[in-house]
């Protein structure tokens, strides 16, 4: 009797451990890389997001996934945005996609690119308002990069395929970057 | 010495105010005519390398030139709008022509893109860009509505979303109604919203 309450004993504690170490295990196992969450946003936001006044100056950047310039463009804005953003620059991209890519094909894209800045997808039914919003002289042809100031103040503003170092050298004039 | 002073301090204002934007775009596309602007005759050759005028294929009562793309999801999102755009007008008088400015897109895809997609109004293309460039465009698609006259009375987007279920405002056909029943045409722009144009 006392030998099968020992057994029983014994049994539970090796149980018991196995339960904690494959926790630990599936604690220390490297989380599965997840695609970023992308937001919806209107044209009252996206008014109030460029023009607001900031801490720091913003980098707002307009694309589609259906965009191939778009996308060429894309790993210079994930470097500029790993040497800036940390200390000095918020930047922003903005998706003019259809909402049902909301969840597939523009955080897929962004995922693949390890983009980590905060992403958004203008849900409007009609884009001309925000576009006149974000600049009267915009065609609305992507992709549409804009640096803003602190004060809310367009700085920079380019049409097409960014050029790295000259995106650069207009935050330089604003911030400093990481190094 | 005064008046001087004043003018100096004048100049270093607007030379302020014109330095304090860094605008910059690729290449120097030409702003597209105004509206009111007489669209000048040319020619450009078909899918199959035939040469055709602007002339040749007019409406009676007005033309459309759509600036449209193989690849481009926007520009593909509306071929059965702009199929039956076509249709609509053709009977009323107003042609359709699409011109295919895109320097990766040759004849033969337009052709092919063309016959896939049941598109049956005149696709032309525009090697170099040239009309691109003589009307400013910049996206696919982009409409550019001339009047029986050649005279450029709209100009922008088709209507205001690529999807076909919410649509809210038809900016191009509101202008071509408005042209056909004789009344101004109260929206003459409305931003093209589509694919860069690849140019050559």
């Amino acid at each position: 009797m006392r030998l099968s309450r020992v057994v029983i004993a014994v049994c539970f504690c090796v149980l018991l451990t196995s339960f904690a170490a494959l926790a630990q295990k599936r604690k220390s196992r490297p989380a599965k890389s997840q695609n970023p969450v992308v937001s919806a946003i209107d044209t009252d936001k996206l008014k109030s997001m460029i023009t607001e006044q900031r801490e720091r100056p913003l980098l707002v950047n307009f694309w589609a996934t259906w965009c191939d310039p778009c996308r060429d463009e894309f790993p210079d804005l994930v470097k500029i945005d790993h040497d800036y953003r940390p200390h000095s620059l918020d930047f922003v991209t903005i998706s003019l996609d259809d909402f049902s890519e909301i969840k597939t094909e523009v955080p897929k894209f962004l995922g693949s690119m390890k983009a980590t800045m905060p992403a958004y997808l203008l849900n409007v039914p009609d884009p001309e308002p925000a576009i006149t919003a974000v600049d009267p002289r915009w065609s609305g042809s992507l992709p549409a990069t804009f640096l803003y100031n602190a004060r809310g103040e367009v700085v920079y503003k380019h049409f097409g395929r960014v050029d790295p170092n000259e995106l650069r050298a207009a935050i330089d004039k604003l911030v400093k970057k990481t190094d | 010495m005064k008046k001087l002073a004043i003018l100096l301090a004048l100049v270093f204002v607007i030379a302020g105010v014109a330095v304090a934007v860094n605008v910059s775009a690729e290449g120097e596309i030409p702003a597209a005519p105004a509206i009111g602007a007489t669209i000048e005759d040319f020619t450009l050759p078909d899918a199959s390398g035939q040469e055709q005028s602007l002339k040749s294929l007019a409406g009676k009562k007005g033309t459309v030139l759509l600036f449209i793309a193989v690849q481009c999801p926007v520009s593909n999102a509306y071929n059965e709008r702009m199929e039956k755009l076509a249709l609509d007008y053709k009977a009323k008088g107003i042609a359709v022509i699409g011109i295919n400015s895109n320097v990766k897109e040759d004849g033969a895809a337009v052709k092919s893109h063309a016959e896939a997609n049941k598109l049956t109004f005149p696709i032309l293309k525009d090697p170099g860009n040239k009309i691109a460039d003589r009307l400013g465009a910049t996206v696919t698609p982009e409409a550019y509505f001339l009047d029986a006259g050649n005279k450029l009375v709209y100009h922008g987007r088709i209507d205001n979303s690529r999807n076909g279920d919410q649509i809210e405002s038809t900016d191009l056909r509101n202008a071509l109604d408005a042209s056909l029943a004789g009344k101004p045409i109260e929206k003459t722009e409305a931003k093209a919203f589509g694919c860069t144009i690849k140019r050559a």
